[in-house]
């Protein structure tokens, strides 16, 4: 092989032609969208920090909770006497004559047959309870993908980007920064959309993220509506794909608090693609 | 009977397809919204296992335990609990790369063929340093962007306040690039185009996150904030700790193997890749500097916080580098959990973090990140920066 054309093989492979590879890049189609759904579904049902496992979800608040017994702020059948406290910005669990267990945010610590998982900012911190799976809980359901629902939108820059706490699909307090806005058809004409860039998996990473409501919220879909990220493509133009929209954790379990919908994004008539809803959540009224 | 059978299963597995081994190198990507990020993934048995180290062109520094069931292949990135699981069709595989986010399994598409990826030009016209601006959301935030020619063709490195995110490695035309780093939980590939003196790109992380840049030729004039003005420390009164070695011991500042020393002590963490790419330097002061009364201390922040699962992991990173020092189990890897540990310190942000103490046990100086080999003239001058202040303490009296 030249130098040339090990060049252009490799650029091949960066642009993503996937010309030295027998299968052609997949992550904007059918079959992603459903290996994604695949993906999830296992995770849900066999995470140790599934929602579907969720017992507690509780402010720590300034007082602290206590722990253990049947008639504390959080019963752990199992677990002695103890109090979970918010100290110098660490949540700290307390039991008697045993050493404080520190609860790092983000990261789940058993304690006896129970998962704890410390999250939110200093002074506000909120602890989430994992047990066993409930029985009652449903697999995510979503509708046949449809090709129609996947839009190409141009992101309008925020003017002056704002940022602000709100509560992210898993029902924690994040930073999110306004990132602008997009136009989607709508049930009488186009309607705008506000797009917030919420924290991803990673520091360096980031969501673009759409919270919704549509004409199928209550009416098959979750109530207080359903997030959808979007996936940038090239320049200022992006994949808005609502096979993708997902249930906030609340959805699957009431123990999460749900996020408020966004004031105004509203889409006028039903978009029936991507996740129904199942049951288990709360049923807030869809008015 | 029981022969009849016996022959017969061994008539069919005859019969059966055979996979040929999966040892050698793979060419492999990861798909992600932005393009495709190549990495490789060279294949052989060792110790009994099935082993795959995932390379960087030619920096394979990270590794996986791989196992096939029938026509799937696993990769267990143990390090970085993250997997890929593959189908096999002959010589490809075709699969996900998957660890879990906040918010449930952050899945990548991945594919690889078999065979190696050719060596790449580096493009003469990017080499060097740039100090580039990201820009989120109309905020700007610093790096600095280096690239040379490497073995392999181009290399790049990604340094910002905190840090490197360890070597990349690419290719490209005169005016138009893009260099990647797998490491089994890194995911980025940085793409630009020279147009006259300004490079223009995009750095992509993750599945779809894509941020714009912009650089310049560095210029001399300062740019990132220096290694020692993010975290501060109580210099009056002498470092106080205590926290348990691997077996379970308590370590304090009054160990006899630390009285009277210099001692350079150093915040990692064994998931920290940048801890791995700093720990063969420490190596080489360790061996310079301990017969004249310098040490080194590691305090070890790991993934869970529970010794039981931590302290195998940083066992794991001692003998990856026979690292002869005391290394104790401080804590979990979270900066604001690390920071509470750490009373002494102010502004705690990264891993690792390097203290300088001086004969009396007092901190001297503080190193916030690590530039590792990958940055060039950046990572010299931070290991002659080293070595003057263990010079400066060591002939203190």
């Amino acid at each position: 092989m030249t130098a040339f054309r090990s060049v252009e093989f490799f650029r091949a492979a960066l642009l993503g032609l996937g010309a030295a590879l027998p299968f052609p890049a997949s992550a904007q189609t059918k079959a992603a969208v459903e290996q994604e759904r695949r993906a999830f579904a296992e995770w849900i049902t066999t995470a140790p920090v599934s929602p579907f496992r969720a017992v507690v979800v509780s402010p720590v608040g300034t007082v602290g909770l206590t722990v253990g017994p049947a008639s504390a702020d959080v019963p752990l059948a199992g677990v002695g006497a103890g109090r979970l406290a918010e100290r110098n910005g660490r949540v700290i669990l307390e039991r008697g004559n045993e050493a404080p267990l520190a609860l790092p945010r983000g990261r789940p610590v058993t304690v006896g047959d129970w998962r704890l998982l410390a999250s939110g900012p200093a002074g506000r911190a909120v602890v989430t309870v994992f047990g066993g799976a409930r029985k009652d809980k449903k697999l995510p359901t979503h509708y046949p993908y449809d090709p129609k629902s996947a839009y190409v939108v141009s992101l309008i820059p925020a003017a002056a980007p704002r940022s602000e706490r709100l509560l992210a699909p898993d029902g924690v307090v994040v930073e999110a920064t306004e990132a602008g806005t997009v136009s989607v058809p709508g049930g009488a004409g186009p309607v705008t959309l506000t797009v917030r860039r919420l924290p991803g998996a990673t520091e360096d990473e980031s969501e673009l993220e759409i919270f919704f409501r549509d004409g199928t919220s209550g009416k098959g879909t979750y109530p207080a509506g359903r997030f959808v990220s979007l996936i940038p493509l090239t320049g200022n133009r992006y994949s808005l794909d609502f096979n993708r929209a997902r249930n906030p954790f609340c959805a699957y379990n009431t123990v999460y608090p749900c996020p408020a919908p966004w004031r105004g994004n509203t889409i006028g008539r039903p978009v029936t693609a991507g996740e129904k809803y199942s049951g288990g959540g709360l049923d807030v009224p869809s008015n | 009977m029981r022969a009849l059978l016996v022959v017969s299963a061994v008539v069919l597995a005859a019969a059966l397809p055979q996979q040929p081994s999966l040892d050698g190198r793979w060419r492999a990507v990861l798909d992600l919204a932005g393009g495709a990020l190549p990495f490789e993934l060279a294949v052989s048995a060792e110790g009994g296992k099935l082993i795959a180290r995932i390379c960087n062109g030619p920096l394979c520094a990270d590794q996986a335990t791989v196992t096939s069931s029938g026509s799937t292949v696993l990769f267990d990135i143990a390090d970085y609990a993250a997997t890929i699981t593959a189908e096999r069709r002959g010589d490809s595989l075709v699969g996900t790369y998957q660890n879990v986010g906040r918010n449930g399994p952050r899945t990548i598409p991945f594919r690889a063929s078999r065979g190696a990826w050719p060596r790449t030009k580096a493009p003469a016209s990017v080499l060097g340093s740039w100090d580039a601006w990201y820009i989120t959301d109309q905020r700007r935030s610093p790096r600095v962007l280096s690239f040379r020619e490497g073995p392999q063709g181009l290399e790049g490195a990604v340094l910002s306040n905190t840090g490197d995110l360890g070597m990349f490695w690419g290719g490209g035309t005169p005016d138009s690039f893009s260099i990647a780093r797998f490491d089994g939980v890194s995911v980025y590939v940085l793409a630009a185009k020279l147009q006259g003196d300004t490079l223009r790109g995009v750095f992509h992380a993750g599945l779809r996150t894509q941020t714009p840049f912009v650089a310049v030729r560095t210029s001399g004039a300062v740019h990132l904030t220096a290694p020692t003005a993010l975290t501060s420390a109580d210099t009056v009164n002498p470092f106080t700790f205590s926290f348990r070695d691997l077996d379970g011991r308590a370590v304090s500042q009054d160990d006899a193997r630390l009285k009277g020393k210099v001692v350079l002590v150093d915040i990692f963490g064994s998931w920290c890749v940048t801890c791995h790419e700093a720990t063969p330097d420490l190596l080489d002061l360790y061996r310079t500097y301990r017969p004249r009364g310098f040490e080194i201390l590691g305090l070890g922040y790991e993934v869970t916080g529970d010794s039981t699962k931590d302290n195998p992991q940083i066992r794991r990173f001692r003998d990856k580098f026979s690292i002869p020092w005391i290394l104790l189990h401080a804590g979990i890897s979270v900066v604001e959990e690390t920071a509470a540990s750490l009373p002494q310190l102010k502004g705690f942000t990264a891993y690792p973090t390097t203290l300088f103490l001086d004969r009396t046990g007092r901190i001297r100086h503080v190193y916030a990140g690590f530039r590792g080999p990958a940055t060039g003239a950046q990572h010299t001058r931070q290991i002659a920066d080293y070595r003057e202040i263990i010079e400066r303490l060591l002939n203190e009296r």
